[in-house]
């Protein structure tokens, strides 16, 4: 009996292993190296293994690196909050509203996410850049009379971006959300004497706690990690962490580009700990 | 006591789009009774509940309230309360915050709503459940708490559409009793529907039964049972016989019938002409059976053999076969049932408990 309890412990730790490897290979073992690398000195080329905080105090210390976090995540709650403002109406349209649209169109809003979308960027550049559609426009009415640059190279631009980038998977979660909502439960609210706004505030807002939740794991979070649109569109006002990142890796300068993006990491860490605080874990998986 | 109207419906129709879900409904319910709409599914009783609750409108017709017109009035601004067919709980809330609802959304003082929550939950006797997760209590419980959150807004009328739908066989009896008395101390008027002829008849003061968006027959729910109105209500509640009979003879309140080559009597006061094709519908519960000829004159008495039984335990349901061929059900107490069959019988019913139908 002893035997079998303890053959089938083996089975059991057998059959976890290929995911214990897959995790830690690709997963841990890499974070641990960038933690290792993220405490050697700033060199450039080279990795010399001597144990140092430097990078860490410059981080904190230089007030740049302080300033582009901060850039960082304004850009990012700019963006999450514009796209729920925008996301919410869509998806509340599409899901309560006007539902036989609602099933055909949700189609539509996801093909773009199929489209490349540094052909996106590029896209945009026709539109928002020096010589691109909005300044055509504003010239002709005579409302400037050089180009602006505001609107391309600029934070607002990487918001603009992100926003595009990210709106059907604001839409989506929320569309599922509010689908899930019986109609009975307005109809309860009703019945009980609720106005509309105060159904909204009482029953859909609290129901669609979950749906926020993974919008701030979809959409924020990942996007504290962009670089390739601030890169593109950025400019100075628009820079990011995630740049700054992509700048001392390339440049091989491996120790204090590890450093931010451990710094960046526990950032994020610390962001989906509140996050799961405020709604509480069960959000993320039921309603 | 004088009955007193407290909801009435004048005329009702409700149209979606090609579907006539009511066809002119006229409805007077009593100030404090328990009134118990039955009918099959899509015979339209939640619409008419919805319509009540100010949930839809209808597409003609007129509905009061003690008199005042509601019929475009929304919800909020009727002295009515719903119970829904899923109950609908607000799962994000706890079972008080569920039954203060309505009472906060009225901006009432927390005083005030914790007072009146305690009292309703222990009228409904889940005060111990207060602060619970509605999604963690059991079906029964829910019920409660709906009825609870409805209560408590102390409206004229409660409607309750199916609330025990969900429930299994042994708690929906417990429940109906737990409704009966909740009823008799919340002293308001509340209009049940079901599709349940069972429960209609356990939980109702009067019934009214619907098919096809129509109000076939309403009133005392014996009258209905003893003297339905149409074969869709005497086959819809309770076990009938129906035979298919030609008026024969009519008498100043008795006609004759001739039943496939037998005769049977029933009183009657409605309209019938002679060769007009009718139904007679007896209950198997009013036929009696004996071995031997009974000699009074105010019975139909008919021969035939025990074909079949079927034991229920409190009582025994007899197929018996009559010498025109046809086959009649007749229920025995148990504790009188000694017949077997192939036993030869005779079968015998007062001439007042069988009902004519027009077809
Ligand atoms: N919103 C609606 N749109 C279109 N048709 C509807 C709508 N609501 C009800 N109906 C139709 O009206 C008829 C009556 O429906 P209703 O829901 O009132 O029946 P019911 O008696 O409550 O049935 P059940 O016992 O199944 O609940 C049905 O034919 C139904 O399909
Ligand atoms: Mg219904």
């Amino acid at each position: 009996m002893n035997n079998g309890l303890d053959s089938r412990r083996l089975k059991n730790i057998v059959s976890s292993l290929p995911t214990i490897l897959y995790i830690s290979i690709l997963f841990y073992i890499p974070i641990i190296i960038l933690l290792a690398i993220s405490f050697t000195p700033p060199r450039k080329f080279i990795v010399e293994w001597v144990f140092t905080i430097e990078n860490y105090i410059s981080i904190f210390t230089n007030p740049i690196y302080y300033r582009i976090l901060l850039n960082t995540i304004w850009i990012v709650l700019a963006a999450t909050f514009m796209l729920i403002v925008i996301g919410f109406p869509i998806a509340y349209y599409l899901a309560r509203v006007n539902r036989g649209l609602g099933a055909k169109i949700l189609y539509f809003l996801i093909i773009p996410v199929e489209v490349n979308y540094l052909i996106r960027v590029y896209a945009w550049k026709v539109i928002l850049g020096e010589n691109g559609f909005l300044n055509l426009l504003l010239i002709s009415i005579g409302l400037v009379e050089k180009p602006l640059t505001i609107f391309f190279y600029s934070w607002i631009a990487v918001v603009i971006v992100l926003i595009h980038e990210w709106l059907p998977y604001v839409i989506v979660p929320f569309y599922v959300n509010l689908v899930g909502i019986k109609d009975e439960l307005y109809d309860a609210a009703m019945d009980l004497g609720a106005s509309r706004l105060q159904i909204f505030r009482t029953v859909t807002l609290p129901l669609v706690k979950p749906a926020i939740l993974t919008i701030v794991f979809l959409v924020t979070i990942p996007s504290l990690g962009e670089f390739a649109i601030p890169y593109l569109v950025g400019g100075q006002s628009g820079l990011m962490l995630g740049v700054l990142i992509d700048r001392y890796l390339s440049g091989f300068q491996l120790a204090i580009g590890a450093a931010l993006s451990f710094f960046l990491l526990v950032i994020t860490l610390a962001l989906s700990l509140v996050m799961i605080k405020i709604f509480g874990y069960e959000a993320l998986y039921s309603r | 006591m004088p009955k007193e109207i407290v909801l009435k419906t004048v005329d009702i129709w409700k149209k979606f789009g090609e579907v006539e879900a009511l066809k002119g409904i006229n409805l007077d319910v009593y100030r404090g009774e328990l009134l118990v709409l039955l009918g099959p599914s899509g015979s339209g009783k939640s619409t008419l509940l919805r319509i009540i609750a100010g949930l839809e409108y209808p597409t003609s017709g007129k509905i009061y309230i003690d008199g005042d017109e509601i019929t475009n009035l929304p919800p909020y601004k009727r002295d009515t309360s719903m119970i829904f067919q899923n109950l609908a709980l607000f799962p994000h809330m706890t079972v008080y915050d569920n039954v203060a609802y309505g009472l906060k959304i009225r901006g009432i003082s927390k005083d005030v709503i914790d007072r009146r929550v305690d009292e309703i939950l222990e009228l409904v006797k889940i005060k111990h459940l207060k602060d619970r997760r509605v999604t963690k209590l059991s079906g029964g419980q829910q019920q409660r708490v709906a009825i609870a959150r409805s209560l408590i807004l102390n409206p004229k009328i409660l409607l309750l559409d199916e609330p025990l739908g969900a429930l299994d066989l042994k708690l929906r009896k417990e429940l109906h009793i737990e409704l009966r008395r909740i009823h008799r101390e919340a002293g308001n008027t509340w209009i049940f529907v079901t599709h349940d002829q069972e429960e209609a008849l356990t939980l109702s003061d009067r019934i009214g039964v619907m098919n096809n968006g129509l109000l076939i027959q309403i009133g005392d729910k014996w009258d209905v049972y003893e003297q339905p109105n149409t074969k869709f209500v005497a086959e819809f509640i309770g076990e009938t016989n129906l035979f298919k009979c030609r008026v024969k003879n009519i008498y100043s309140n008795k006609i004759l019938a001739e039943w496939k080559g037998l005769e049977i009597k029933v009183k009657s006061d409605r309209r019938l002409y002679p060769e007009e094709d009718i139904y007679i519908s007896i209950r198997p519960e009013y036929i009696g059976i004996s071995s031997e000829k009974p000699l009074e004159s105010e019975l139909n008495i008919f021969h035939g053999t025990i074909l079949d039984e079927v034991f229920k335990g409190s009582y025994v349901i007899y197929s018996i076969r009559l010498d025109n061929n046809e086959v009649v059900k007749v229920t025995v107490l148990s504790k009188d049932a000694d017949y077997d069959p192939g036993d030869n019988v005779y079968l015998y019913w007062r001439i007042d408990k069988g009902v004519p139908i027009k077809e």
